[in-house]
């Protein structure tokens, strides 16, 4: 991965893992605001329902008390005092009851019997013993309370007086229904529903909220992703459980807002994120450009252009480790020139004394020989002619020596650009070993086995036969001069991947790795005799066909050279 | 029997105030009744029963043979209809056919002059309680003491009958309406049996008959002993005494104590606990009742479901249900006559002039038909004081033909 998509992705994380913390703390805070809220408000709508029925309560007894105060209900009280016949006041109640919208309404006589009832007229006569339970109705409110009825049973808030008659009371028991009516004319706003559950319905709920405080009487609330219940039991005078308030508060508007709020923040966070990777591209191309660009140059460096120079764009580290770059190639180009200088010196150094040695050896016997005729001439003059004879003789051979010396020399210097032709490197192997085959084979010499392992396929590549022959009789040479008491000679093509390689392999004694670094110096040589310009020569053909040569060898087991070079493209 | 009857009929109407008998009848005026269906005399039988005994009316004597299979009648003379046409014997032979055939399948009627022999193939000893109801009319016209002169859907005007054979009515003209129809301005109106309050002029009177409408359970699709238990389980004093107002007293049996003289035997003390236990050891389904659309019937219908739940028997109301509330109206003053004009049974052929013979057909009736007697109901009116009627030891109907009204 590149550093600019290092530098990248790191920004763009950190931005990213900002935004993430910071919208997860915004949604968690404002979830905790809005629960909070809801709490709060059904906190308050169950306040306020409860005050709606005491509020109910408290009109039910003024209602009540208003029948009390009625001429029917007094002078039925009056009347009671004495012998009575009660039965002209059986359908009292039913027209007190819709003169006060009383949906009970029940006159119990002192003895407890009903005189009249409204909302179950067939039962006059019949006993409500609970109302001899209370001493002190008059100071009472009203309760709620499970009502008879001939069609089942209802929940009404009720509400007692007793009014004096003779030597007992008058009852007057008196309420309203607390059913779906009810329920309709609680406040509610949007999103409130209200269900009331009698406790004393045979069939049950299949509300297991409902069944839950059936079994344990208790104020509850839950909550889950749509709505928020809260269950209120309600109770009778002797606090047995009469039904089950359910306040449903719908929480979709609640969810919706936390909807609206996250999605928000989350198209914030997307933008942000967005804008954290445009401005982190964007920083990460303009913090890694000057790195790059180094980069660049330092890649040019290593593909040779040591004068290549970095941009300094800034003050900072990175301008700081340009300008060091830039200094590292200046004294790399100044050391590489200066060991170009100093191979060239050392390599001139080297032509110089090799051609010093190789000079001097023909020099040397040159000198002697005229010396020798120097003395001759001098000392004895009837042996001159004889000696003028054989050192003329050796000048002349030493002189032929200078010549190829110097034709040598010559030769590499002023080698020509190849002429490029098709060519078969198997052909070339062939004719080369052809062309010293003779030489391993004469008498005398130490038996040299030479071989061919050609290639299959034949190798051809853009060469300049000549120039090819001359590199491969090079290297051949060189290996018979390598095995002096004989050995093996190998001659090798193959091709592979587009290139065409030829080897030459010897069983010699082999070469140091010191050795074969210094091999292709011009003039270096590890032969006592040698201009050492053969592996030069090869090097320089090499070269100029954009070949490659290299060498691997083994001390005592022997060397293989091994030239690389270009298949030509099939189909030419 | 009769004679018993007779004399608590008598002894009842002691017990009345007195309609003002020193007030002299005269004749005119119109009187306004506002009670639907009141009895006014349109058309007349051939005889009627008048307190225990049959007496002529149409036909002044009879004969019949051992048999009762052929019977003559001598009809009266100088009657015409309302129209003016004379009453006949031939003009009363299609009505009279009309109501005897029901009864009498091959009855034959003839006609000559004022004479009328009536014939069938069987014996026929109850005719006279069939003739007695069988009204004379020829094209809807009667022979009655007043004519229909209006009708409309609020009231019904009736006419004095200038020519009536038992002389001409005091009333001019008597109006029969309902509460719309009468304008608040009704000199009679009906007393409704009921909590149902209405309130009673200062000055004016109150006229109540004797218990002579019976209200009971008919249940002939229940089970027998579900019957039992809750006969067991209703207490009719309450109802008789609240939910009546005291307009009725509690029935054990068809007929009232003052006409059968001996409805005592049918009598019964309610027990729930062994009504409970009936139900109980017999487990049966939930009954169903028809629930009646008049009030009073509704509330006595509430009350018996009531008394059946204390006795653990659960009553549905349900149209067409097993038990259904059924008023039976006592039409005649003769036990046996009002037993059969029930229509509860056929009549046995048995001597009925014994209170014994009378006492088994009544219980028979009772058991054949599933019978829960509940209460016999008092027919009231209230009177204004301009009202009078004839002085009347009749305590079971109001003849307007007796009554009169003062300026």
């Amino acid at each position: 991965m590149s550093f600019r998509a290092k530098v990248f992705l790191s920004i763009t994380a950190t931005v990213v893992l900002a935004v993430w913390i910071v919208a997860a703390v915004v949604t968690a805070l404002v979830s905790q605001s809005f629960e909070r809220t809801d709490e709060q408000r059904t906190a308050a709508l169950v306040s306020q329902i409860q005050r709606e029925i005491e509020r109910r309560g408290a009109d039910v007894v003024r209602r009540v008390e208003a029948v009390v105060s009625s001429d029917v209900a007094q002078r039925l009280a009056v009347n009671l005092g004495g012998r009575v016949d009660t039965s002209q006041y059986f359908g009292q109640a039913q027209m007190l009851a819709a003169e006060q919208s009383l949906d009970f309404l029940e006159l119990v006589g002192p003895d407890d019997a009903i005189i009249s009832s409204a909302e179950w007229p067939a039962r006059f006569g019949y006993k409500e013993d609970w109302l001899a339970q209370s001493p002190n109705w008059n100071a009472q409110g009203a309760f709620l309370r499970k009502e008879d009825l001939a069609d089942g049973s209802a929940l009404g808030l009720i509400a007692v007086r007793a009014v004096k008659a003779g030597d007992g009371f008058l009852y007057v028991a008196g309420g309203q229904r607390l059913d779906q009516e009810f329920l309709a004319s609680l406040p509610a706003t949007g999103g409130i529903r209200f269900e009331l559950f009698r406790a004393f319905d045979p069939t049950g709920s299949a509300n297991p909220l409902v069944e839950d405080v059936r079994r344990q009487p208790r104020e509850v609330t839950r909550v889950t992703a749509a709505s928020s219940v809260t269950a209120i039991p309600l109770r009778g005078r002797d606090q047995q459980l009469l039904a089950i308030l359910l306040i449903e508060s719908s929480r979709a508007e609640l969810a919706n807002l936390k909807k609206y709020i996250q999605g928000t923040a989350a198209a914030v966070g997307a933008a942000g994120v967005l804008l954290a990777l445009v401005l982190s591209f964007w920083t990460a191309s303009r913090v890694t450009r000057p790195l790059r660009n180094l980069a660049a140059s330092v890649r040019e460096v290593a593909l040779g252009k040591w004068d290549t120079r970095a941009k300094v764009s800034s003050s900072d580290e990175v301008g700081q480790l340009a300008r060091d770059f830039n200094g590292m190639t200046e004294q790399l180009v100044a050391q590489r020139d200066r060991m170009i200088q100093a191979e060239r010196v050392a390599a001139w150094r080297e032509l110089a004394r090799r051609l010093a040695h190789e000079l001097k050896n023909p020099l040397f016997p040159l000198q002697i020989t005229i010396e020798n005729l120097q003395r001759a001439r001098a000392s004895s003059p009837e042996q001159f002619d004889e000696v003028f004879r054989e050192s003329t003789s050796t000048l002349l051979a030493e002189l032929g020596h200078l010549k190829t010396i110097i034709g040598r020399f010559s030769d590499f210097a002023k080698m020509p650009a190849p002429q490029l032709e098709r060519v078969d490197v198997n052909q070339i192997a062939r004719d080369v070993l052809q062309l010293y085959e003779a030489q391993l084979t004469a008498p005398g010499r130490p038996k040299v086995e030479a071989a061919l392992e050609l290639s299959a396929e034949p190798g051809v590549v853009q060469a300049d036969p000549e120039q090819l022959r001359r590199a491969l009789s090079n290297l051949v040479l060189n290996a018979l001069d390598a095995m002096p008491q004989g050995g093996r000679l190998v001659l090798r093509t193959s091709g592979n991947d587009g290139r065409v390689a030829l080897e030459v392999s010897d069983t010699g004694e082999g070469l140091t790795p010191e050795e074969c670094e210094r091999l292709f110096t011009p003039y270096y040589t590890t032969k006592l005799h040698g201009t050492g310009l053969g592996l030069a020569i090869v090097q320089s053909v090499v070269s100029d066909h954009k070949g490659t040569i290299t060498v691997r060898s083994q001390r005592g087991e022997g060397t293989t050279f091994r030239i690389e070079l270009e298949a030509e493209a099939s189909g030419r | 029997m009769r004679l018993r009857a007779w004399a608590w009929l008598a002894l009842a109407s002691l017990a009345l105030k007195p309609l003002r008998a020193e007030t002299r009848p005269r004749y005119g005026g119109a009187l306004t009744v506002e009670a639907p269906g009141f009895p006014v005399s349109v058309f007349e039988t051939l005889v009627r029963w008048n307190r225990a005994t049959i007496e002529p009316l149409l036909a002044v004597a009879w004969q019949h043979d051992p048999d009762y299979k052929r019977w003559r009648f001598s009809l009266r003379s100088k009657v015409k209809f309302h129209d003016g046409e004379p009453f006949t014997a031939a003009s009363a032979v299609p009505s009279l056919g009309a109501a005897l055939k029901a009864t009498y399948p091959d009855v034959a009627i003839e006609a000559g002059g004022q004479a009328l022999v009536i014939k069938s193939s069987q014996p026929m000893p109850d005719l006279l309680d069939l003739l007695a109801q069988a009204a004379i009319s020829r094209n809807d016209i009667g022979t009655g003491a007043f004519r229909i002169a209006a009708r409309d859907p609020q009231h019904t005007t009736f006419a004095a009958f200038e020519d009536y054979w038992g002389g001409r009515p005091y009333l001019d003209n008597v109006t029969l309406a309902d509460a719309a129809g009468a304008h608040g301005r009704a000199d009679m109106f009906d007393l409704p049996v009921g909590p149902q309050r209405r309130i009673v002029p200062e000055g004016w009177t109150t006229w109540s008959s004797v218990p002579k409408t019976l209200l009971a359970i008919e249940g002939a699709r229940a089970d027998p002993s579900v019957l039992k238990a809750l006969a067991l389980a209703i207490d009719r004093a309450p109802i008789a005494n609240v939910l009546a107002q005291h307009k009725a007293e509690p029935a054990f049996g068809l007929l009232p104590q003052w006409l059968s003289g001996y409805e005592f035997l049918f009598e019964s003390v309610p027990d729930v606990a062994r009504a409970k236990q009936m139900i109980a050891q017999s487990h049966p389904a939930p009954v169903t009742m028809d629930l009646p659309n008049d009030p009073f019937l509704r509330s006595v219908a509430e009350r018996i479901a009531l008394n059946a739940r204390d006795a653990g028997m659960a009553i549905q109301f349900k149209p067409s249900g097993d038990l259904r509330l059924v008023e039976l109206p006592v039409e005649t003053t003769d036990p046996a006559s009002a037993l059969a004009l029930m229509k509860l049974g056929d009549r046995p052929e048995v001597d009925l002039t014994k209170p014994e013979a009378v006492y088994q057909f009544e219980r028979m009736l009772i058991e054949s038909r599933h019978i829960i007697p509940l209460l016999h109901l008092r027919k009231s009116y209230a009177i204004s004081p301009k009202v009078h009627f004839q002085p009347s030891h009749d305590q079971f109907e109001l003849h307007l033909e007796d009554a009169w009204i003062e300026p």
